[in-house]
């Protein structure tokens, strides 16, 4: 009898917070040279609204879940980081933000994809999105639980949010 | 001089982020001769135009997700084109799964190397590479 392999369902627990810790800090640090220490992770259930100028926003699925994940940040922060490659006499505009962001966003998710796919999750992700606006809110409606993990850089906060379903199969 | 400085480089990438990250690299190598693209379909025009003018690029780092047409297609459409083989197609990409990474490596892409990646990776990678440029050169007995 053939065997059907074994797909497994995600957790928020310490060990994907530290594959979001490890994906968020690498990209910063590789892309920028600047460390962003993450800060203490929180699990719940319902809605968070993130607020923010620029976030990067992308669907995750599987047989039996649904998952938003949210990467959300201060233009502020944003400024501090791009003078690292475009040099400090360039002012940085809202659309080098955004393609900052874009992609800053594609490399975290990547990653945390390959990671927990390589743990047999077999997770597929959406079309990334990035969203911008000064003092934007980003709220995702649904009562399952989620995942809120904040980095600290210079006075300047980043947050990671992952809102899970965990559903019938697809 | 370093023995990077006569290199001729084509920074494919739709976001300026990387291409300027790349550049930012390679000019810390002493590497002047760059050239960026937005998209596959103008990273095409730019390698051909370089062998039509007798500049060809030695090096030109690909994204795989880009508009018009995406790294991979770019690859295997120079691939496929004899006058081509000893330039080093590199994908520098996001895409870290083992199945697009074998599909770049049957391609024909002389390296892969995942986003994010630090300056210092990225170096040792353009070492790796410039070794297989001349390597490739030697046994077809290119001169540049």
């Amino acid at each position: 009898m053939a065997q059907v392999a074994e797909i497994h369902r995600l957790a928020l627990d310490d060990q994907l917070a530290r594959n979001i810790e490890q994906a968020v800090t690498m990209a910063i640090q590789n892309t920028f040279g600047t460390k962003i220490e993450p800060g203490r992770y929180e699990v719940g259930e319902g809605m968070v609204s993130l607020s923010g100028d620029v976030s990067g926003v992308i669907a995750m699925v599987q047989n039996q879940l649904e998952a938003t994940l949210t990467f959300c940040l201060t233009f502020e922060m944003v400024r501090d980081l791009l003078p690292q490659i475009v040099g400090r006499s360039v002012s940085v505009t809202h659309d080098m933000a955004v393609d900052a962001v874009g992609e800053i966003t594609n490399m975290v998710f990547g990653q945390i994809k390959t990671e927990l796919n390589a743990r047999g999750y077999s997770l597929k992700l959406g079309i990334p999105s990035v969203v911008t606006g000064r003092g934007h809110f980003v709220s995702q409606f649904h009562r399952g639980r989620y995942m809120l993990i904040p980095f600290h850089l210079q006075g300047q906060i980043l947050q990671v949010h992952i809102a899970l379903y965990e559903g019938a199969d697809r | 001089m370093s023995q990077f400085a006569q290199l001729k480089i084509l920074i494919a990438d739709d976001h300026f982020l990387i291409r300027q990250f790349v550049r930012n690299t390679l000019q810390e190598a002493k590497i002047t001769n760059i050239v960026t693209a937005a998209d596959g379909n103008e990273a095409i025009e730019q390698v051909q135009k370089a062998v039509e003018d007798k500049e060809p690029f030695d090096i030109v780092f690909l994204d795989w997700n880009m508009p018009t047409i995406s790294g991979i297609e770019v690859l295997n459409y120079f691939r496929a084109k004899p006058d081509y083989a000893d330039t080093a197609f590199v994908m520098l990409t996001a895409e870290s799964e083992q199945q697009n990474i074998m599909k770049a490596i049957k391609a024909g892409a002389t390296s892969y190397i995942i986003k994010p990646v630090s300056p210092s990776d990225l170096s040792k990678k353009l070492f790796e590479i410039n070794e297989w440029i001349k390597r490739k050169r030697h046994s077809s007995g290119f001169t540049k």
